[in-house]
């Protein structure tokens, strides 16, 4: 079963191959973060630039070439080199899909069916031509883009609350000799996995269950989500149909063992051993089982291993007409005309139309917003706007001098912005609800937006006016007002404001250098 | 009913009433009696380093304040995501200089931490304090982030606006508390100064004590109680304060002032910008609770 000499089985190498690289995805993503200067030592949104789907379905939108993008192309050429690696040896929601099994999977003998499989390929279509035609969705189905947003946004804010909830019971009730144990571990997992501080994020239970449905799918068949649905995988797979490299190695001489497809992830393999390149994620699981050791990878030999897709050309075309067609129905809706004020883009994103064709919601700008103002929106930016950045003022505001979400953006969806630049960066404004704001509403002194206000001229200014306090004593107050002219919309002041509930400092998105025609189409 | 009676029977009465009502809070007169000596150590150079030991000097230096196996807090003032010539924090190298003289001292341990309002690690960074610390390559000086657990409810008993707050463990539970604040503009307390850097030991939502401000303050200084305070105006922070960010606001003045009266340096520091002590409410509020000296001619000003 086993080549001399070889110590462990392909599979193992291909276990480890995985391991390595869900390791990588998981450096990457603590790395995200700030690491004590204004600028991010590491390549952090690799993953996503290597991810070609993603490169082409923004690429599409934008029609330009996206240089970020360009090492994507990479992983293409190695996959026409090698055959569809990618999924079984790279992709960490692949490596998860596979070690999550256990919990999720049944251990069934029957042999796998191919099934609907070529469904994965009319939802690539769909959303390559929708992309085209000013629809992208890509974003809500590709593994990367799902399976950070549910780190990000669940599972390590999750942890870190768990880890802090028992780490404090110890700090406050447990003797010394325990914490002496305790807080050094707490400590080195501070340093090592968990967040600097704790946040909270939109639509992080909603981003959880998409995560968890992926995995789930292995309980209706083995990598039920790459086999069917994955774009990402559907792409790699119609150029690995054309892979130089690939396994082969069974044929019909092999009688009645069917070891090979009974074990094979992908139900690659057809009933005359024949080995689909355009499926084959290269696992090696046939070549670990098989009795007689008959699978070997090497040159594609002609005639041998023909499967076709079984694409259906009306079923192509109709997926492209759906796309091209679906962004129609978009300019019949409110959003066309008017822009949700409440939706406040980070700094440095490009116009509406332009963002929502470039972001792949990749969740990276929310992972790394130091102040945990970034989330992910629902649908006030539309059917295709969600998981797609927004700054929600009460629970964070944008660090004037921060500029890390341009830098993590893997698409220029937000532009990586100098300080100076981003500085002067209108994203929103900011305005007071006078029935709530302390100073008018009840004549106490409080003026904590005016401390906070970063600008170096300061955009919340104040006048000293003599009031009747809620008491009905005479007093002189300061009452705060907002320049326009210097406010860039930053949030700091509606985060800050001490009143319990709702802020009595608004942050909308009016007048946001980005797009200033937007909001006044049919004015007056 | 005779005099003497009249005198025994209010004694009577009034210490029936007395045991009724159990009173322990300190009288203004006794806590006065406590209060330090007013005096206060001014100096002016523009070598930071050399500075702080000289405005020391007149004090009878740090071995006065820290003694051999004291566990040390430095408290700064690094609020704001701010480079150290924007005025906005401690300058960096006064900091270090006071951690290296409590060291110098004795000291088995000295912590410095702040609780920012912008976010934790950049102010930590870009004030050049977390850089300053950490230079003087001396394990027993630490710089640590906030960690919200040790924040402990505590009840301010002699409080008038202020009754009860959270407050940072470390600052209480230190054998001694050094307030190190910058000395800047400010909108609502016009100033920051001594008695408004403690905000940065507490915990909660902060932006509540803005509602009664001075007295806050004052009602703080009650429980937190820096052994020593050095004011860092060096260079001071005249509009937009309190984090500035325009140079055209900041002011280079070179000086270092000292006092273990708090209220005594807030006093004298409010004159560097040409006001009177009065005119910051908590250096008032503070006198009037016999927490320090803030008439100018009643405190001993040494110029080292």
């Amino acid at each position: 079963m086993r080549k001399p000499g070889l110590l462990l089985s392909p599979s193992a190498w291909r276990t480890i191959g995985q391991s390595l690289f869900f390791l990588l995805f998981l450096v990457l993503f603590i790395k995200t973060d700030y690491a004590g200067v204004d600028e991010l030592t590491w390549a952090v949104n690799l993953l996503f630039r290597i991810d070609p789907f993603l490169a082409l379905a923004a690429m599409l939108a934008a029609k330009t070439v996206i240089a970020l993008m360009l090492p994507a192309l990479l992983t293409l050429l190695l996959t026409l080199l090698f055959g569809r690696f990618f999924c079984g040896w790279v992709c960490p929601m692949g490596a998860l899909i596979d070690s999550s099994r256990r919990l999720f999977g049944r251990t069934n003998t029957l042999i796998p069916e191919p099934g609907r499989r070529q469904l994965k390929y009319y939802l690539l279509f769909f959303l390559l031509a929708a992309a085209l035609f000013g629809l992208p969705l890509a974003g809500y189905l590709d593994p990367f883009s799902l399976l950070v947003r549910g780190f990000t946004f669940a599972v390590q804010p999750g942890l870190d609350h768990a880890a802090t909830t028992l780490f404090t019971w110890t700090y406050q009730q447990a003797p010394p000799w325990v914490n002496a144990v305790t807080e050094p571990v707490y400590a080195l997992l501070k340093r090592l996995v968990l967040p600097f501080s704790d946040k909270v994020y939109a639509l992080s239970v909603f981003s959880l269950l998409l995560l968890l449905t992926v995995l789930g799918l292995s309980w209706v068949e083995r990598r039920f989500f790459c086999r069917k649905v994955c774009p990402l995988g559907a792409l790699l797979a119609l150029v690995a149909r054309f892979s130089l490299l690939r396994l082969s190695g069974g044929s019909a001489e092999c009688g009645q063992c069917r070891q090979c497809r009974s074990v094979c992830p992908m139900a690659a393999i057809d009933e005359t051993r024949a080995i689909a390149a355009a499926e084959c994620t290269l696992c090696l699981d046939c070549q670990t089982h098989c009795p007689r050791s008959r699978f070997h990878y090497g040159w594609r030999r002609n005639g041998s291993g023909k499967q076709t897709t079984d694409l259906s050309r009306r079923a192509m075309v109709a997926s492209l007409a759906a796309g091209a067609l679906a962004p129609l129905a978009l300019s019949t809706r409110p959003h066309a005309r008017q822009a949700e004020p409440l939706l406040i883009r980070p700094p440095g994103a490009l116009a509406e139309k332009e963002f929502l064709g470039l972001c792949v919601r990749c969740g990276e700008c929310m992972k790394v917003c130091i102040g945990n103002a970034l989330h992910a929106a629902w649908l006030e930016a539309g059917l295709e706007g969600v998981f797609t950045p927004r700054l929600i003022g009460r629970i964070g505001y944008c660090e004037y001098s921060c500029t890390l979400c341009g830098q993590v953006c893997p698409t220029g969806a937000i532009r990586k912005l100098h300080k100076p630049e981003k500085q002067a960066v209108v994203i929103g404004r900011a305005h007071f609800d006078k029935n709530r704001c302390l100073p008018f509403a009840s004549g106490i002194p409080c003026i904590v937006c005016e401390e906070h206000c970063p600008t170096p001229d300061k955009a919340i200014k104040f006048r000293e006016v003599e009031v009747d306090n809620s008491k009905g004593e005479r007093v002189k107050v300061r009452q705060p007002y907002v320049l326009d002219h210097l406010c860039i919309g930053c949030g700091i002041c509606e985060h800050k404001c001490p009143l319990s509930g709702a802020s009595a400092v608004l942050v909308t998105s009016a007048g946001e250098s980005r797009h200033a025609d937007l909001n006044i189409r049919d004015g007056y | 009913m005779n005099r003497r009676q009249f005198i025994r029977e209010v004694f009577l009465w009034s210490a029936g009433t007395t045991l009724a009502i159990p009173r322990f809070t300190i009288l203004p007169e006794a806590m006065a009696a406590e209060k330090p000596p007013a005096l206060l150590s001014v100096a002016k150079g523009t070598e930071y380093t050399a500075l702080v030991a000289r405005v020391l000097q007149p004090l009878g230096g740090m071995g006065q304040f820290v003694r051999p196996g004291d566990r040390v807090v430095v408290k700064p003032n690094i609020g704001w995501d701010r480079s150290p010539e924007q005025a906005a924090n401690t300058h960096p190298q006064v900091v270090a200089a006071v951690v290296a003289q409590a060291l110098q001292a004795g000291a088995k341990r000295v912590l410095v931490f702040d609780r920012t309002c912008n976010e934790q690690r950049r102010c930590y960074a870009n004030s050049g304090i977390e850089r300053a610390i950490l230079d003087l390559k001396d394990s027993r000086a630490m710089i640590e982030h906030i960690d919200q657990r040790k924040f402990v409810p505590m009840q301010i008993a002699q409080g008038k606006s202020l009754t009860q707050w959270e407050i940072y463990k470390d600052s209480l539970d230190c054998d001694c508390y050094i307030n190190l604040p910058v000395a800047k503009h400010h909108g609502l307390s016009r100033l920051t100064l001594g008695l408004k850097n403690s905000m940065g030991v507490i915990g909660g939502n902060r932006g509540k004590l803005h509602h009664d401000l001075g007295q806050s303050l004052a009602d703080l200084a009650t429980v937190i109680r820096p052994k020593l305070t050095i004011i860092d105006a060096t260079r001071i922070l005249l509009n937009n304060g309190p984090q500035g960010g325009d140079l055209k606001d900041v002011r280079r003045l070179d000086t270092l002032i000292a006092s273990a009266d708090p209220v005594a340096a807030d006093a004298y520091a409010t004159t560097l910008f040409d006001l009177a002590p009065d005119a910051i409410e908590s250096t008032v509020a503070a006198h009037r609770m016999g927490l320090g000296e803030m008439a100018l001619d009643r405190i001993k000003v040494l110029e080292a």
